[in-house]
């Protein structure tokens, strides 16, 4: 099957610096692609380089199966929407959405027609005739993306489009790219520091740190399969819980650096003796009866709720996170039991970091 | 007293008086003596009359003598030419230059930063130094080109008529170029990059991105380096006096030299208050299309 977008072993250095490390990556038509990890991880650089903004130092990067290594940017037929939007401040929205067309030698009529088609699509019918400035900065947002359909590139590469936008309007447009990308049926690349939008629009999410892909699957397999602690950590919100922990019995329990020292039977097979790093959600830590079987005693040190779920962080080192649903009656300090759901237990090794599921598996 | 003082302090006395500051200057040291000008562009005055405040009254004596003169069309001709063609080569050079650094090799801004030592020259030093290079018997420049088979005989560059604008119009290019590529460079870096980059995926290659993308970016900052040129090429006296005096026989005299030769060579002070006045009128014109630029820009 050849991909729309497919690199292999792509790396990337600038000077000494390594900024892409053995990047393979395919990307079937019409998938929607999210690459996400913190900031300086290389996910822009991965994107620019795609974009051929830069060029890669080695390792292939083929687009509908042709390489293209070699071409510059404008020949590469594909379409970005900038973190800056970068319209044309110059031009009216109008150019600005025919600005490549007309560099294509596009009739004047067609040019017309095709950029009325659009504004309906992104709802700027109205402000053809604006100039950049004059827009609000979601408006600013449509324009970008105009500018990139209009064109029905190859592909469409996203560099953090939203985050300039305030967070009401950041929800709603996370949608409607989405819907977009259904609609004209475009492979797309996305860029984003905020896994909430990776893993809410993407089909698949590519985890990137220092340069190397950590691990790529649909959401929910990096939400319930994380192939290591860095990955575990970063999916998720809020964020897993981690604790130090010992393998026990038959190698398929573990006990946990917590009051009681409570012991887990989990399906997870280790050496026992073996000590590891154990991570629990905080969505699969569940309030229950202080007297419950299994149950663990915490006190409370903050609440923070957003109405629908509570967060529930406890005293004592490492700290955790509890989550409930709606508004728990409980304060700081109060002494609450928490059990935890065995098959939701994930194991790291303390060293490396790796899940000892996937080291099994 | 106190509220004054309070008000010079903390509150908009401060800024009506650094106003106040600025306005009187300008009022002494440029508005009265332009008004002054102006009026003894209408009057007679030589050496016998220079003492005194107000001199007899001329009517357009001045002014018809200065259309008069045989020489007139010639200065015009030769003021046009030396203007015209300083600022266009200044400032295609120029911004051929900042296209050039804006490049970022190694070493782009060092490299930049020397190219101003030409602009820091006092504008007689950098005479005698052309004067030098364009030296009939012993300059570098005729013995470059008779090196390369250019020119059989040496070209007396300062005292041939045919020749001696040029002498002074080579050493204004050399000598401003430097500034419009320093402006102009002002101007490319505040163009974002990503504008750039958007316009390459759009399919734009280096050309088109320069057309649609750079000139049209620069508008406001062309405007004002080509009328900061005019104005200044229209100043420029230390050259003329350095290298050619004017001459030979008035084939390299320019208006605003002309003027210094009037007032002070032949102490007619009437007819070259009236060269000062026409160009006054020419500058303002200029300035209007400068302020325009810089209001265009605070816009973008």
């Amino acid at each position: 099957m050849t991909y729309q977008i497919e690199l292999d072993r792509v790396e990337k250095h600038y000077g000494r610096f390594h900024a892409l490390k053995e990047i393979s990556l395919a990307i079937p038509k019409g998938q929607f692609v999210a690459l996400v990890g913190p900031s300086g991880c290389g996910k822009s650089t991965l994107l620019r380089s795609i974009a051929g903004l830069e060029r890669i130092t080695s390792g292939t990067l083929r687009i509908a199966g042709e390489p293209v290594n070699d071409l510059p940017p404008r020949k590469r037929d594909l379409a970005m929407v900038f973190q800056s939007y970068a319209l044309y401040p110059h031009m009216s929205v109008r150019d600005n959405l025919t600005y490549a067309l007309r560099l294509k030698g596009v009739s004047r009529a067609e040019r017309a027609r095709r950029a009325e088609e659009v504004a309906a699509v992104i709802g700027l019918e109205t402000l053809l005739d604006r100039r950049p400035r004059e827009l609000s900065g979601g408006q600013r947002q449509r324009v970008a993306m105009g500018r990139a359909i209009i064109r029905q590139p190859r592909a469409f590469l996203f560099d953090e489009p939203l985050s300039n936008l305030d967070a009401a309007l950041r929800v709603r447009m996370r949608k409607e790219v989405r819907a977009l990308h259904d609609r004209i049926g475009a492979t797309s690349v996305y860029v984003t520091h905020d896994q909430i939008e990776a893993m809410t629009m993407a089909d698949h999410v590519v985890v990137l740190q220092a340069g190397r892909i950590e691990q790529q699957g649909t959401p929910m397999a990096l939400y319930d399969r994380p192939a290591n602690r860095f990955v575990a950590g970063f999916i998720g919100s809020p964020a897993m819980n981690f604790m130090p922990g010992v393998i026990a019995g038959d190698g398929r329990a573990v006990r946990l650096a917590l009051p009681g020292n409570p012991v887990l039977e989990t399906a997870i097979a280790g050496t026992p003796g073996l000590e590891v790093e154990v991570g629990i959600r905080p969505e699969h830590m569940v309030l229950g009866p202080l007297d419950a079987p299994h149950a663990v005693p915490l006190v409370v040190s903050a609440v923070e709720t957003t109405g629908a779920a509570s967060y529930l962080f406890t005293e004592g080192e490492p700290e955790l996170i509890v989550t409930t649903e709606g508004t728990a009656a409980i304060r700081a300090d109060d002494t609450i039991g928490v059990s935890i759901d065995p098959a939701r237990v994930h194991l790291f090794e303390p060293e490396t970091g790796a899940s000892l599921r996937s080291a099994k598996l | 007293m106190t509220r004054i003082l309070r008000s010079l302090r903390d509150g908009i006395g401060f800024d009506v008086m650094l106003v106040i500051i600025a306005l009187s200057y300008l009022l002494v040291f440029a508005g009265l003596p332009l008004i002054y000008n102006v009026i003894i562009s209408f009057q007679t005055v030589d050496v016998f009359s220079l003492g005194t405040l107000w001199h007899p009254n001329a009517g357009f004596d001045n002014y018809r003598a200065i259309f008069d003169d045989p020489l007139a069309g010639r200065v015009l001709w030769q003021t046009i030419v030396f203007t015209l063609g300083s600022v266009a080569l200044q400032f295609t050079l120029g911004f051929a230059l900042a296209l050039f650094f804006h490049q970022n090799f190694t070493g782009a801004t060092w490299i930049r930063g020397l190219f101003l030592a030409a602009w820091v020259m006092p504008g007689l030093v950098v005479g005698v130094l052309w004067n030098w290079l364009l030296s009939g018997d012993f300059g570098v420049i005729n013995h470059l080109l008779e090196s390369f088979g250019l020119i059989e005989d040496p070209v007396f560059w300062r005292s041939n008529v045919e020749t001696s604008l040029y002498a002074v119009l080579i050493a204004n290019i050399w000598y401003g170029t430097p500034f419009n590529m320093i402006l102009l460079a002002v101007g490319l870096a505040a163009i974002p990059g990503d504008l750039y980059e958007a316009a390459e995926l759009d399919g734009a290659n280096a050309f088109q991105r320069f057309w649609t993308i750079t000139l049209p970016m620069m508008r406001a900052t062309i405007g004002a380096v080509l009328a900061l040129g005019i104005i200044f090429t229209l100043q420029q006296f230390d050259l003329f006096a350095a290298i050619t005096q004017g001459g030979p026989a008035g084939s390299s005299t320019v208006a605003q030299y002309w003027s210094w030769q009037l007032s002070f060579r032949e102490f007619d002070f009437g007819r070259g208050a009236v060269i000062s006045v026409l160009m006054i009128i020419v500058v303002l014109f200029v300035s209007l299309i400068y302020v325009r630029s810089t209001k265009a820009e605070t816009q973008l």
